[in-house]
């Protein structure tokens, strides 16, 4: 048997309250013998949720905190005003060496800011990224995954030119080593394919990252190159990221939406939508951003997986798996090591 | 009357035996099983052997094993028993061909008939004040059973009640007369200790909520094995003994056992000062070191639980409502 791996995870501050994450926990406990999981939370509330469930213990444990973030909580004052918040421990828990990975469905601010807290920044890269994965009509890499990578989706509003080039660095070691894609295809998402077209720090990370070895730098993509899926990796700054990400979410959503009005308005097209109901099925698959897991925030020494805020049992389980791919692939020591390479060039191209 | 220091009744199958008949196949090859082939439920010969065992100056316990098996496995499972090293002083089998021929079919899977009488019938050999403890697992119907045995025999349900709840179960006329008769004969005494459900098929905990707080449902024999010497009913050498049998047989790590002890604890079934004693009688053991790995991380998880650790034995209602949950047994079956 392969050694577990094993996942702090984070129970409280999500939208739907630590059920989905106790109802997550279990569930792996009975389907996953590589896996085990330390539920940081209150225990007086993930106890007697525990109690109602199927679970094996001698897979699980708990560890009690008698704080947490709430989702109206300011990230930046209440890492101080709740310095025994259960995602400062998840990640105490990991900078000990008794877990290997965070989850979390809580604040993404706090979890970022508790991160760098407490495992602190890869040597070399100044601000953490949010990366997702979004749904693209072509498939990436070796196993054929219908999707590409898109960072930051919002742990940095604001990046410099050189946020970005540390960024397009991350996101391609992360997919060469989650998605065995031994060279990802990287671009800058811009408002043109030209070299000059966009914000002076794209225009400045175009430069840098032409000039960069070791990264297969594609140029600039468009919005509609996004979910046609021209590269593997698309990069951008996290306001920017993040519009586009909710966006897609929200058309998605919307498209779902629309079939099901029109297959309760008219019976001939109930009739067609039940003849297309299998191609339907999996579209909705490929939207679907339960089925995805967590997104990995680049940059610390350990993984740490963020989850949707609105994440049921199954998609916080599969953020669970996603930890455990990024632990057991070693998928930091590679982000390290490619970063690594990065001050000697990028600091001679800065200059 | 013999005095008896506690008594000990066992189910076997699934309780103290791997018997996980999945398959036809899987059926029959446990029916041909030698007693060297059979394999137990991790921990559970070493827990029954301690239990059995006669120690120096002390009244011994007796052990009763009531299964459900049929009468012609006695051979292969007595001498199973006594491979394991156990003592035993009642052993009853289900008289399955006799019920066939009889055309009792209602009684090849009723359990409550079955079990019921032989555990009133056997009470008759203690004396009032002997205190007991029953093992059973969450395949059946043994947690209901063992509740309804205590509920009677402590008084708390009449003979009428009694009927009520074996007709609703299915049993047959002669059972409920031998129920009748044995209850009758029975001095009162609240004398079951604690009922250990043994959770085979990963029920949920709270499942057994409604059968009150002397039912502990337990994942293993380590956390039972615990709970008993938080008892006094085993010393900590045997719980260490438990533990080493427990971590060859059964190959878990030691993180995982800790994990199990933190989950009885934070059930509300072990109290954490049971933790402290037991780490006391380790440290005498200067050899046990992956029995002391168990106890220091065992006591790391018991810190892991922090200000939230004052966990209270959960509590069950005033009065079982037997006839409710044997509709509810009967729609999960």
């Amino acid at each position: 048997m392969i050694q577990p791996v094993t996942i702090a995870l984070d129970c409280m501050g999500s939208d739907h309250g630590p059920r989905e994450a106790v109802q997550a926990a279990a569930r792996l406990t009975l389907e996953r013998d590589d896996l085990r999981v330390i539920l940081v939370g209150d225990v007086d509330q993930l106890g007697p949720l525990l109690d109602e469930l199927s679970y094996d213990p001698a897979r699980l444990s708990l560890l009690h905190t008698p704080q947490w973030v709430e989702p109206e909580d300011h990230p930046r004052t209440v890492l101080l005003d709740k310095p025994r918040a259960s995602i400062l421990e998840a990640c105490d828990v990991v900078a000990a060496g008794r877990a290997s990975a965070v989850v979390t469905a809580g604040s993404t601010g706090a979890a970022i800011l508790a991160a760098a807290q407490r495992l602190g920044r890869i040597p070399g890269v100044r601000r953490a990224a949010l990366a997702a994965v979004t749904p693209t009509e072509q498939t990436h890499g070796p196993k054929k995954d219908p999707f590409a990578l898109l960072l930051d989706v919002g742990a940095t509003l604001d990046a410099s030119a050189r946020d970005l080039v540390t960024f397009a660095i991350m996101g391609s070691a992360y997919a060469a080593a989650i998605s065995g894609n031994p060279a990802p295809r990287v671009a800058l998402l811009s408002n043109g394919t030209e070299a000059h077209k966009g914000p002076a720090e794209v225009v400045e990370a175009h430069r840098l990252l032409s000039e960069l070895r070791g990264i297969e730098f594609a140029g600039n993509v468009e919005g509609l190159d996004i979910p046609r899926g021209t590269v593997d990796v698309v990069v951008a700054n996290g306001f920017l990221g993040n519009v586009v990400l909710k966006m897609i979410e929200g058309v998605g959503e919307v498209i779902a939406d629309l079939a099901a009005d029109a297959y309760a308005r008219k019976y001939l097209w109930r009739l067609g939508l039940t003849l297309l109901s299998s191609g339907i099925e999996q579209i909705q698959a490929v939207m679907d951003w339960e089925s995805y897991g967590g997104a990995p925030i680049l940059g610390f020494t350990q993984p740490v997986i963020k989850a949707h805020g609105r994440s049921r049992a199954p998609a916080i389980a599969n953020a669970c798996k996603v930890a455990a791919k990024a632990s057991r692939s070693d998928m930091v020591r590679v982000v390290e090591r490619s970063v690594a390479q990065l001050p000697t060039d990028a600091e001679e191209l800065l200059a | 009357m013999t005095d008896w220091r506690h008594v000990y009744r066992w189910d076997l199958d699934k309780t103290y035996l791997e018997t996980h008949f999945e398959s036809l196949s899987r059926l029959v090859r446990i029916a041909f099983e030698k007693p060297e082939e059979k394999v137990n439920v991790p921990g559970s010969a070493a827990l029954l052997r301690e239990l059995s065992r006669p120690r120096e100056g002390v009244m011994p316990n007796r052990v009763c094993i009531v299964s459900g098996s049929p009468t012609q496995m006695r051979k292969v499972l007595e001498q199973k028993l006594a491979l394991d090293g156990v003592t035993w002083h009642e052993f009853h089998l289900k008289p399955q061909w006799d019920n066939l021929r009889r055309g009792r079919l209602r009684a090849v899977r009723d359990q409550v008939g079955y079990k019921l009488p032989l555990l009133l019938e056997s009470r008759a050999n203690v004396a009032a004040g002997t205190g007991e403890t029953l093992f059973g697992d969450d395949a059946e119907a043994d947690g209901f059973i063992y509740s309804l045995y205590a509920d009677v025999l402590a008084g708390r349900l009449d003979s009428a009640q009694m009927v009520r709840i074996l007709k609703a179960a299915g049993a047959y006329p002669d059972a409920i007369e031998r129920c009748v008769a044995a209850a009758s004969a029975l001095e009162r005494a609240d004398d079951v200790e604690r009922i250990f459900v043994i959770l085979d098929k990963r029920s949920p905990p709270a499942n057994f909520r409604a059968l009150g707080s002397r039912l502990v449902p337990v994942f293993n024999y380590f956390q039972a094995a615990l709970v008993l010497f938080a008892g006094g009913h085993l010393d900590a050498a045997a719980v260490i003994g438990i533990t080493r049998a427990f971590l060859e047989e059964d190959r878990h790590p030691v993180d995982e056992l800790a994990n199990c002890f933190q989950d009885i604890v934070r059930r509300g079934h072990l109290p954490g000062s049971a933790m402290q004693e037991l780490g006391l009688a380790v440290q005498e053991q200067i050899e046990a070191t992956a029995e002391r790995e168990v106890i220091w991380n065992c006591v790391q998880r018991f810190m892991d639980l922090g200000e939230a650790r004052a966990f209270r034995k959960p509590q069950g209602p005033d009065a079982t409502e037997y006839l409710s949950l044997l509709d509810a047994l009967k729609r999960r079956s």
